[in-house]
């Protein structure tokens, strides 16, 4: 089989990362604001997890990147959160590509976790800290956007989206 | 062709090291913004290339705002038209007040021989886009340098202060919300005329900073700016005392205000353009040559 089937071709990669940043430009605010998943990192997880040869540590370093200016923080603290996301979904990667949604979703809950979390570190360390728990929603959020989201594409594929080349 | 997944055979870094390297790519990227402020270039042609979209995005959010609109009930538009009637009415005798003592205020300024205050003029902006970091209390605006903004220029709109701009880029620009906590306002309280500084407590409310144990703050006190840093006209409203409190370790009152403009609510705002205040050359000395 081609490694360059159609689930992966560059143009749905671009196209749905393209997606992702302009969903995040919508007006949201107050509390959707605050439950907003990070669309962003979610597609650069979801294609490190199913294409790694294509989208990695530079595409995810550059996708951050924009969420800094997207978010107004300081450009590196997305990049470097996204990167040691994707680093730990690689450390997964073939464990995660066993399981159905609502399992994949529970694995991601920590990463998302762990990746909020190092945001808000450098966030603290680059002068601003963190002001309430309110900051800890969107883990929750992109759990459940994780979720839809491979719940959706399995059934659109009939068997799932567990494409090893 | 490209078989590179398959990493039996890989010629490429371990995860860890490329993951390392980009961290400290990362770091280096903080230091160089929040130190050096060397990637300011990047975010404003960021901004300029966003900007498109992010108008474009705003469509479906204001069309659907009209639609509702239009499907105002007429009753509510009958008791609007009628509550903006009676306001009308009384915002007429305050203008006369107003006028009233204007004209007064002019001559008592003549008699003082005092500074006429600089001419204010108002660039109107719409809410573009609120940044999701809960670090920084921001927004951006639909105006920029293209409209004659600049940097540290205030924002407000209907019911007060909302903020100054902090950078300014051609299209768009960027409000610093009165509710940052690195944001200070000089104030006065209306009440008593005592003067402050009001600072943002990051959870989208301010506080009085540094008054004395002694002073005469009350709950429902408004706060205007004072104008004495020559950033903010005097008197434009800012927030409302809501909490006074004494710390039992230190001399100062702990008081609590809420910010009155909407900060999270407001949608179109106005950006105060006053023309910097002209510097006084000092007069030539009077030769008595004739000029053309």
């Amino acid at each position: 089989m081609s490694p360059t089937h159609s689930s992966g071709s560059w143009r749905r990669i671009l196209g749905s990362l393209a997606l992702a940043l302009v969903l995040e430009q919508l007006p949201w605010s107050g509390w959707t604001l605050a439950l907003r998943p990070d669309f962003l990192l979610i597609g650069v997880l979801f294609w490190v997890l199913h294409q790694p040869a294509r989208i990695g540590f530079g595409a995810a370093f550059l996708a951050g990147l924009m969420a800094d200016f997207q978010n107004g923080g300081v450009f590196g603290q997305h990049a470097m959160a996204y990167v040691a996301g994707v680093y730990l979904v690689l450390f997964l990667r073939l464990r995660l590509l066993q399981f159905d949604p609502l399992r994949q979703a529970a694995q991601l809950f920590p990463i998302f976790l762990l990746v909020q979390l190092l945001l808000l570190l450098v966030g603290w360390l680059a002068g601003h800290p963190p002001i309430e728990l309110a900051v800890l929603l969107p883990v929750a959020s992109n759990t459940v956007m994780w979720f839809v989201l491979a719940g959706v594409l399995r059934l659109w594929h009939g068997k799932g989206m567990q494409d090893r080349a | 062709m490209a078989a590179s997944d398959q990493l039996m055979f890989a010629r490429q870094l371990g995860a860890t090291a490329r993951l390392l390297i980009w961290l400290l790519v990362g770091v280096a990227c903080v230091v160089a913004d929040s130190r050096y402020h060397a990637l300011d270039s990047l975010r404003s042609g960021l901004s300029l290339m966003l900007q498109p979209v992010r108008e474009v995005l705003r469509v479906p959010a204001d069309a659907a705002a009209e639609l509702g609109g239009f499907f105002t009930r007429h009753r509510q538009l009958q008791t609007e038209r009628d509550a903006l009637r009676a306001e009308r009415a009384r915002l007429w005798v305050s203008v006369n007040a107003a006028r009233e003592i204007s004209r007064e205020n002019a001559e008592l300024r003549a008699l003082l021989q005092l500074q006429q205050r600089p001419g204010q003029r108002v660039v109107h902006a719409a809410l573009l886009y609120r940044g999701h970091d809960w670090f920084v209390q921001q927004m951006m605006l639909d105006q920029g340098a293209a409209a004659k903004l600049r940097s540290g220029l205030p924002v407000v709109d209907a019911r007060g202060l909302v903020g100054q701009l902090s950078q300014v880029y051609p299209g768009s620009s960027e409000v610093t919300l009165v509710s940052n906590p690195e944001q200070l306002t000089p104030v006065v309280i209306e009440r008593t005329g005592q003067r402050g500084l009001a600072a943002g407590n990051g959870r989208g409310q301010m506080e009085l900073r540094y008054m004395p144990g002694h002073t005469d703050v009350r709950i429902n006190d408004r706060l205007l700016t004072s104008g004495i840093d020559r950033v903010y006209p005097a008197g434009i409203p800012v927030a409302r005392v809501t909490r006074v409190s004494h710390l039992q370790s230190g001399p100062y009152l702990r008081v609590a205000a809420v910010p009155l403009a909407g900060l999270d609510r407001a949608r179109a705002v106005l950006v105060l353009l006053a023309e910097p205040p002209p510097v006084q050359a000092p007069l030539p000395p009077p030769s008595g040559a004739g000029k053309p």
